[in-house]
């Protein structure tokens, strides 16, 4: 296989679509400037990385001249530092940067280590981030009809918006005291023909019954978001029952859900936003329970980051923030298939995964 | 009944879908809102050609299809049949078109292949590795820069293009490998 330089070296033409990266991250960010955001600049490397039950980290150790050894860890996501500034009263703002994530599958729209787009905009809540997720990607494209891979999108706005609760009922059947409930949805799922029981002895030994959280994203991905996908439109689904609620707040409405939405185009997820819990005590129990977990999955142990928690008691402003993959805006943007034809050097070709 | 974990799914394979086989075009890998990961498997029915998707969880049984490989020869193309024979018996087996377009590109008259049957039922072509095709339609050779550009498209003996190097003339035989389609080198 020819190396990246190699192919370029051969077909100059390719470079056009590597370009399409400067021009994505350009109006990144002239549009966060015209909105008054500031752009901050925080580190890759850290002592306590997030605490996500099902991403594993990067690990190495820093070591000083004096000898003092220190856990080192690469960001999975830059959010705690963002926190910490939004708490400072730094005000709205956004980060392009490096992140990583390990024991992943590489793949046409994973790659170990990416470009993410966060931006938290305060005294907001994510329905504001949805318009300025639209207006942002809307400017990106610069126009509202997208092709992409043969297939065209309509990007124009206001982008279709439907809660979870909705999208089990409208294209699962499945009404919203089953959805919440472990076990009704477990029958629910095998009465569609899901396996739900281990298949054979070891399985079984392993306690390998499924999960609620397993259920709800088998439903949601082979009778959901494959029928947004042949929408032909960008989506957001919102309001996720509260156990999917990482790091959002619960809707004052109705506390069996948060305020937490993703954004879904051409079966791609492009984001994750939250209504940001702001109450350090509930954040700490909820980063026990993470920990716990984590335990259980056999991922990398490391401590609280009680700084953080400690940041968010000091008064955090109420805050929307979100996620983005920029490759992924970029591998759309330039039309082609995998975002390792946008990266100079993917891990892929690096590592020769 | 053979099965294998979701999770080790890969293009090519042939699975038991509602009970009926087909033939895996393509998978994804996920993980759905920072959640446990899932596979998503594009499938084509070795029954009727259709295009179907599912996805999994990683963790979950999948029975494999009981394909059986014979060694045959490829014959010719008839309309949308491709048909062949086994050089032994004389046996001969019909593979419809659909179930192998990406591979038809490679069969030329008495290549050695394998046939794969289900059930009593020719449903696909395994090729070997390469294979040596003629280059039948070769531009003119691109003056100077051969470093920057030293690679054209043919055409080969089947109507399939492959990208060579400039050197290449019509007439020349290459070896093209099967699964990639990339070229490995000039037969004399």
């Amino acid at each position: 296989m020819d190396k990246t330089w190699q192919k370029i070296k051969k077909n100059p033409d390719l470079l056009k679509n590597y370009f399409v990266r400067e021009k994505v991250i350009q109006t990144i960010r002239d549009f966060f400037k015209k909105e008054g955001f500031h752009e901050v600049f925080t580190p890759v490397m850290v002592p306590v990385p997030s605490i996500e039950p099902n991403l594993e980290v990067f690990e190495t150790q820093l070591r000083t001249s004096t000898g003092k050894q220190k856990r080192a860890f690469l960001i999975s996501s830059p959010e705690y530092a963002h926190k910490r500034l939004l708490a400072a009263g730094v005000g709205s703002l956004f980060e392009i940067t490096h992140s990583f994530r390990n024991e992943e599958e590489v793949s046409r729209l994973h790659s170990p280590e990416f470009t993410i787009l966060e931006w938290y905009r305060v005294n907001a809540d994510y329905k504001d981030t949805m318009k300025d997720f639209e207006h942002l990607f809307l400017e990106i494209v610069g126009k509202e009809k997208m092709v992409y891979q043969g297939q065209e999108y309509d990007l124009s706005l206001p982008w279709p918006r439907i809660t979870v609760a909705e999208a089990f009922e409208k294209f699962a059947g499945i009404d919203i005291e089953t959805l919440l409930s472990e076990e009704k949805l477990l029958n629910a799922g095998r009465a569609k023909g899901y396996v739900v029981e281990p298949a054979d002895a070891k399985a079984l030994a392993d306690k390998e019954n499924t999960t609620w959280e397993q259920m709800f994203y088998q439903i949601f991905l082979n009778e959901i978001e494959t029928k947004i996908r042949d929408s032909h439109k960008p989506t957001f689904i919102y309001d996720y029952p509260l156990a999917q609620a990482s790091l959002s707040r619960p809707k004052k409405e109705d506390p069996r859900f948060a305020e937490r939405f993703e954004v879904f185009l051409a079966g791609v997820e492009l984001g994750n936003c939250f209504s940001e819990l702001t109450d350090a005590e509930a954040q700490h129990k909820r980063f026990e329970a993470d920990l716990a977990e984590r335990k259980k999955l056999g991922k990398t142990d490391f401590p609280i980051d009680e700084d953080f928690v400690d940041a968010l008691k000091s008064g955090m402003p109420m805050s929307s923030g979100i996620a983005v993959g920029v490759d992924r805006l970029v591998m759309l943007a330039a039309d082609v298939p995998n975002v390792s034809d946008t990266i100079f050097f993917s891990d892929n070709e690096l590592f020769d995964l | 009944m053979i099965t294998v974990n979701a999770g080790n799914i890969t293009k090519g394979m042939y699975l038991i879908f509602k009970d009926k086989p087909h033939l895996v075009t393509k998978t994804e890998f996920m993980s759905p809102g920072k959640g446990s990961a899932v596979m998503r498997v594009k499938y084509r029915s070795i029954e009727n050609g259709a295009a179907l998707e599912f996805t999994y969880k990683t963790n979950e049984q999948v029975e494999v299809a009981d394909v059986e490989k014979r060694e045959m020869e490829f014959l010719y193309r008839s309309g949308d049949d491709l048909f062949f024979m086994n050089s032994k018996t004389f046996d001969q087996a019909e593979v419809p078109m659909s179930l192998i377009e990406d591979q038809v590109g490679y069969l030329i008259p008495n290549l050695k292949c394998w046939v794969l049957w289900y059930k009593d039922k020719a449903i696909g072509v395994g090729l070997p590795p390469n294979v040596v095709l003629k280059v039948i339609e070769s531009p003119n050779d691109v003056a100077g820069n051969r470093i920057n550009a030293p690679k054209k498209t043919v055409k080969l003996e089947t109507g399939a293009e492959a990208m060579v190097p400039i050197f290449i003339k019509t007439g020349e035989k290459v070896l093209i490998d099967t699964t990639s389609g990339e070229y490995l080198g000039r037969v004399k």
